[in-house]
């Protein structure tokens, strides 16, 4: 989840760190008014959460506050990186000697630091053109970053000596602050020395961690920025399964739509993955993809059922499970004919293939064979059977209605 | 001998007052595993399916000398949970919470690796020695259908295509010698390849099965394993998750960790890499049995 950058450098501001001043403006007099108050040339960035916007002209610098508030004019309603600029940051423009790279991040086991004695550009431009000035180190999350780390981390950059000591004691606190945020990413880039010879954060992205919005009560509502494939947003239904995901207890489910006809109502991560490969395979085109992990009632499996029985693209439903081990079987089925029953769903005629085995199973049968259509496959079908059957009964379904 | 666990583990179940806790020992105890104690702080005293439950670990374990937790902790709360584990001596963890805030999940492995301590999870359902010991939900009520004991090492990183995998085994005959459900969260205790090294030096072990999926390098450090040599036994590769090449990178539809973020990521790639290293990848799961035959 990224964090727009006012909301970033509110936060890095907010615990010390040397940000220019600024603030959002969400027309393009606000954006004037907020260049009056600061005073002196300020820059007007489109507000989105992409990188790269000075390339994409979303970014420009203005005198005064008439040049802001034209430009502004210009940003507004223009569109970044597919997304629709509704907001510009106005910030101090800093008047810039020498710009660095700094970026936090995670590695396999642990958080991951790149320095560079380049910056203003990309990373990726950077490692182009000289990659031996691209310094990475990991860091021990039990340790930190101590001051002196990060002096040999940029000692080895090759900055100039006479700075290694600041930039030393700025890095040792950014990461602290991105601990501290429960960022996933946080990027300075440029890293800058003015030509006062103080260093500021001018260019940020953070990206925080859903995972750990308990701990930040500041960024919960930020509302739903999920994206579906492609960068597009979410549907109705999509958003339902996020809402439902967070009102109710226990497990997580998840819910991406595709263009096929077959709901897939898959779980435990990777055996959802091969049956989405298996369906393919078998010619069937799945009108989604879903995931839930365990849990102990009937709330977030039903809104998950829900999604699929409300999107009009689906024509059948494969209930896939790998051999359970963690949920009794019957809580799936209980939730299935909630969620049958209040969708007003006839699986006589939406075909709905039953793969799963293990606690409760016997329980399980028995509440689905009350449920005339539901064909619950017998204990032991493999993956691949539950595959053909499901395509098999679609298909029969799309040649009636053609 | 198995890996990490067998006969000798005596389990301790932190979080044990839990819902999913109490559901998961009820079957661990039917299937033989020998669960000492629980731990829940401020529940000392109480107990849970006959077994007695601490307020602490160092409690538990000098009362019982248990070696093994199952950690039932949510995510919010794991990280002091696995800390606490690590202190009071525990050797072998499995960590069954998922979605475990990313700098939480790096302090608790930290920790559990500093100590040499083994660790499944996050976001795993256990590990299973058959007919010895099951430490966490895996093969829930039916492990001993499920779950054979045999010569295979089976590393899997969902814990749903263990059990397709192994009962796939079991039905041709075959069975696993300890089997390792690694964790659908980014950050895991133990790497793939560090499970297939421990495999390579078990007596009981003759050949390796591991599930992989797109995102992150565990399946290219095993292959990268596998050309240094440092693994000689014949491994089976199943790879899933093939359709996500039809859809930009980025997008993640299962595991969190199973996006697909650069070149070497995708499950083709990773099906390439592995092949060319002398694994055996599978197309299916009924293919595992004949290649792992083939000698």
């Amino acid at each position: 989840m990224k964090l727009l950058e006012h909301l970033a450098k509110d936060w890095l501001r907010a615990r010390g760190l040397p940000v220019p001043e600024g603030r959002a403006a969400g027309t393009a007099e606000d954006a004037a008014a907020i260049a009056r108050s600061l005073g002196g040339r300020v820059a007007v960035k489109a507000l989105v959460a992409a990188g790269r916007r000075g390339k994409a002209g979303a970014v420009r610098i203005a005198g005064d506050e008439n040049a802001a508030r034209a430009a502004a004019v210009e940003i507004i309603g223009i569109e970044v990186a597919g997304q629709r600029v509704t907001q510009v940051y106005v910030e101090s423009a800093v008047d810039i000697a020498s710009e660095f790279y700094l970026s936090f991040g995670f590695g396999r086991l642990v958080p991951q630091i790149v320095v560079s004695r380049h910056g203003g550009i990309d990373i990726e431009a950077i490692a182009e053109r000289d990659p031996s000035a691209i310094i990475r180190a990991d860091i021990d999350p039990l340790r930190g970053l101590t001051n002196w780390q990060a002096a040999v981390l940029w000692d080895r950059a090759g900055i100039e000596s006479c700075l290694i000591p600041a930039v030393a004691t700025l890095t040792a606190k950014l990461y602290d602050a991105f601990r501290a945020a429960d960022a996933l990413m946080l990027e300075v880039n440029p890293l800058a020395l003015t030509r006062d010879d103080a260093l500021s954060v001018v260019g940020t992205m953070m990206e925080i961690d859903r995972n750990a919005l308990f701990r930040h009560a500041e960024w919960q509502d930020l509302g739903l920025d999920d994206a579906g494939p492609g960068g597009r947003a979410l549907n109705a239904r999509e958003r339902s399964v996020v809402a439902a995901d967070r009102k109710f207890a226990g497990g997580a489910i998840r819910y991406t739509e595709l263009d096929g006809d077959i709901a897939l109502f898959v779980s435990g991560g990777g055996a959802g993955l091969l049956q989405h490969d298996l369906l393919l395979a078998a010619g069937g085109r799945p009108a989604n993809h879903s995931d839930l992990s365990p849990t102990s009632t009937t709330d977030k499996p039903a809104a998950l059922f829900d999604a699929m029985f409300a999107n009009p693209n689906a024509r059948g439903l494969l209930v896939g499970f790998n051999f359970l081990q963690l949920a009794p079987c019957d809580l799936m089925i209980e939730a299935l004919l909630i969620s049958i029953r209040r969708n007003g769903i006839d699986p006589l005629r939406f075909p709905i293939v039953v793969r799963l085995f293990g606690p409760r199973e016997d329980e399980a049968r028995r509440l689905a064979s009350g449920m005339p259509g539901i064909r619950y496959l017998p204990h032991g079908a493999s993956l691949a059977e539950a595959v053909r059957e499901i395509v098999a009964a679609v298909n029969t379904v799309r040649e009636g209605a053609g | 001998m198995s890996i990490l666990i067998g006969s000798e583990t005596r389990v301790l179940v932190q979080g044990a007052t839990g819902a999913q806790a109490r559901f998961d020992i009820r079957y661990c105890l039917d299937y033989g595993t020998v669960i000492v104690a629980g731990v829940t702080p401020g529940r000392g005293g109480e107990s849970v399916e006959g077994v007695s439950v601490f307020n602490t670990v160092a409690a538990a374990v000098a009362a019982t000398g248990a070696n093994a937790s199952a950690v039932y902790v949510p995510a919010r709360g794991v990280k002091d949970a696995v800390h606490e584990a690590v202190e009071a001596g525990i050797g072998v963890l499995a960590c069954f919470a998922e979605n475990v805030p990313r700098h939480d999940a790096a302090s608790a492995v930290a920790v559990a690796r500093a100590a040499g301590v083994r660790m499944a999870g996050f976001n795993t359902n256990g590990m299973i020695s058959p007919g010895r010991c099951k430490l966490g939900g895996i093969g829930g009520d039916r492990a001993a259908q499920v779950y054979a004991p045999g010569r295979i090492g089976v590393c899997s990183r969902s814990g749903g295509m263990s059990a397709e995998i192994c009962w796939t085994l079991s039905r041709a005959g075959l069975g696993a010698s300890t089997c390792i459900s690694m964790g659908g969260d980014p950050i895991v205790g133990m790497r793939m390849a560090e499970v297939l090294r421990l495999f390579e030096a078990d007596p009981e072990t003759d050949a390796c099965v591991i599930f992989g999926e797109p995102g992150g390098s565990h399946e290219i450090e095993v292959a990268e394993a596998l050309r240094a040599g440092e693994i000689a036994k014949p491994v089976v590769a199943l790879i899933a998750g093939q359709f996500q090449e039809n859809y930009p990178a980025g997008v993640s539809f299962g595991h969190f960790s199973a996006m697909i973020r650069g070149d070497n990521d995708s499950a083709s790639a990773k099906r390439r890499i592995l092949s060319a290293a002398g694994a055996r990848v599978a197309a299916s799961l009924e293919e595992i049995p004949g290649l792992l035959r083939r000698g």
